[in-house]
């Protein structure tokens, strides 16, 4: 009798009505300053340097940023639902060697060795979650932890080891332009979905956005955030496969930083770094407008230095933009 | 409005809360009838909130059993309480300003679609979650129909007739309001307090924690008063008059219970 389900009352409202186009145009609305930044640099880029101007250089800028990216879509899953994981760098390292040494050591068929790579970077990544979850010590300091433990655990695992010379059927999935992008488009549209479609992915942005609120309505808190700590390392290892798959080695100093770097491409796009807010969309967009710049200024000649010096201030002047329009508001 | 009867649908024994030495609720009980509003009232720090909190099982209590039916419920986490039959409207817990309003009415009780990407990933069914909401607020005269935005861009008012309109959807037996017309200017007070007289019409009992005397005496059947973590005395709202509540809330009259 109480249940609005049993209810026969026509589905009416009193006032006007909005659909599901308005809401795609108010995240358009939300997004098109990004894009618009991204062609911004990109024409800059354009004009100023003629080697830029070809398409193979488009090519590249999607190509060098597609690892990046695959690993950033996790960053996105764990920032919005308000975590943090500095580790899936380091994660990216262990798998990476671990994938090297399942084939060129145990010479497991390439399915299984991809599988059980990503498996690890599962099982590394919800156990980020359930120390925090477990333990309550900030997120920080957990995969800071773990940033350089595993950093630590890989390098145990590579040494006297020599992980090369893959075989050529492994080698396809991160070479040339094709795969790593399908990959990375694919892991962005199944990331997306996932955070709008489903259950787990919708409750991230209510997690992110007031935990207190998400506890008392009855949402499992804890067990979310580990699925997308889970998330977060499983895509790490996606993103290692590909770069061993690529370069045909594997070395623990490989992932250096690469926390560092999808964390601003996420931020870049306008994802909130405190929860709530955010979309996988924008974190490909960031991170091509992070390349574009690395792509561009190397053809101008300037140095990886001044390259990073430039990141930098991007993306400070990136969150300095949210603060502004949020405060505008 | 259903009258209110003589049998208990929830009835608290010697609730207790410690923080540490700090005693927050010491000993209070607290019986809700069948079909009736209950106003709990008291000054603040007196505990109204640890009380309701306590009840509903967002905080662990220190001692105390809780009644349902008769028979001895154990709600130890909000879920606990929900699925007793008992929804709560926090104050300033109600809503996620980040997600949209079908996302917050349903957070915690999302409809899946009815097929393989339901079973398998735990895909939503918006179209259903949509569908029940503007039927519901259509039944119970809510005026919102940005269901899709996010919360933070509705009115307090509006904030607050979404919270409550959730415990109509979800609540089979008892709505718990902390302060519902806290922060709402006076009109937007008045359509929350006329959804509140709604729910007993939709069959729920009410506990409802409030610093207002003249929304007691309109819109509820008994009033328990707390001061400093005690129960000081509970009377039928036909008894009293706001003097003698503002009275007993200060403990310029001692109370009895």
């Amino acid at each position: 009798m109480t249940q609005a389900q049993n209810s026969s009352t026509a589905v009416s409202s009193p006032t006007a009505s909005s659909n599901r186009m308005d809401v795609l145009k108010h995240e358009f609305m939300q997004i098109w300053q990004v894009i618009a930044a991204l062609l911004l640099i990109y024409l800059v880029f354009f004009v100023l340097s003629p080697p830029f101007r070809s398409f193979d250089t488009l090519l590249s800028i999607f190509g060098q940023a597609s690892i990046l990216a695959v690993l950033a879509c996790g960053t996105t899953i764990v920032l919005i639902s308000g975590g943090l994981d500095l580790s899936v760098g380091s994660i990216f390292a262990v798998v990476g060697v671990t994938v090297g040494i399942f084939l060129a050591e145990y010479e497991l068929p390439i399915w299984l060795a991809v599988c059980g790579g990503l498996a690890f970077g599962a099982a590394l990544g919800a156990l980020n979650g359930a120390i925090q979850v477990i333990t309550k010590v900030p997120a920080f300091i957990v995969t800071l932890g773990g940033l350089t433990a595993y950093k630590g655990l890989a390098e145990i695992l590579a040494s006297g080891r020599d992980l090369s010379r893959f075989p050529d059927t492994f080698q396809a999935i991160g070479s040339g332009y094709a795969m790593p992008m399908g990959i990375m488009f694919a892991t962005a549209l199944l990331t997306g979905l996932f955070l709008t479609k489903t259950r787990l992915g919708s409750r991230a942005f209510a997690i992110g956005g007031n935990a207190e609120v998400a506890r008392l309505a009855g949402v499992p808190i804890a067990k979310s955030r580990i699925y997308y700590y889970m998330l977060g390392g499983f895509l790490a290892a996606l993103a290692a496969i590909m770069e061993v798959s690529k370069l045909n080695f594997a070395m623990p100093a490989r992932g250096q930083s690469y926390e560092l770097f999808a964390i601003a491409a996420v931020v870049i796009g306008g994802t909130s770094l405190f929860g709530g807010r955010g979309g996988v969309g924008k974190t490909l967009i960031g991170m091509l407008m992070m390349q574009t710049i690395t792509v561009g200024l190397s053809y101008m000649g300037v140095g990886t230095s001044y390259q990073r010096i430039a990141i930098g201030v991007i993306i400070i002047m990136a969150v300095y933009w949210d603060v502004w329009r949020r405060a505008a508001r | 409005m259903a009258a209110a009867s003589s049998k208990p649908v929830l009835e608290a024994k010697g609730i207790s809360k410690h923080y540490g030495g700090v005693i927050a609720l010491d000993n209070v009980d607290l019986t809700l009838y069948e079909g009736e509003v209950l106003a709990v009232v008291g000054d603040n720090g007196a505990g109204k909130s640890t009380l309701i909190k306590a009840l509903t099982g967002a905080i662990p209590r220190s001692s105390g059993e809780i009644h349902f039916d008769g028979e001895e419920a154990h709600i130890e986490t909000p879920t606990d309480a929900k699925n007793a039959g008992i929804e709560t409207v926090y104050q300033d817990l109600a809503l996620v300003n980040e997600i949209s309003i079908t996302k917050n009415v349903f957070l915690g009780r999302e409809i899946l679609r009815d097929d393989w990407l339901g079973k398998l990933f735990g895909v939503l069914d918006f179209k259903k979650m949509d569908a029940e909401i503007r039927a519901l607020f259509s039944k119970l005269d809510v005026r919102i129909a940005d269901i899709y935005r996010d919360a933070q861009a509705f009115s307090g008012g509006q904030r607050q007739a979404v919270a409550l309109s959730k415990t109509v959807m979800f609540g089979k037996r008892v709505a718990i309001l902390d302060e519902p017309t806290a922060a709402l200017g006076v009109r937007e007070s008045q359509m929350a307090m006329d959804l509140v007289g709604s729910l007993k019409d939709h069959g729920l009992s009410v506990i409802m924690i409030t610093h207002n005397m003249q929304h007691v005496l309109n819109y509820c059947d008994r009033v328990m008063v707390l001061r400093l973590g005690h129960l000081s005395a509970v009377r039928d709202v036909k008894d009293v008059d706001g003097d003698m509540l503002v009275a007993l809330i200060t403990g310029a009259n001692e109370g009895d219970a």
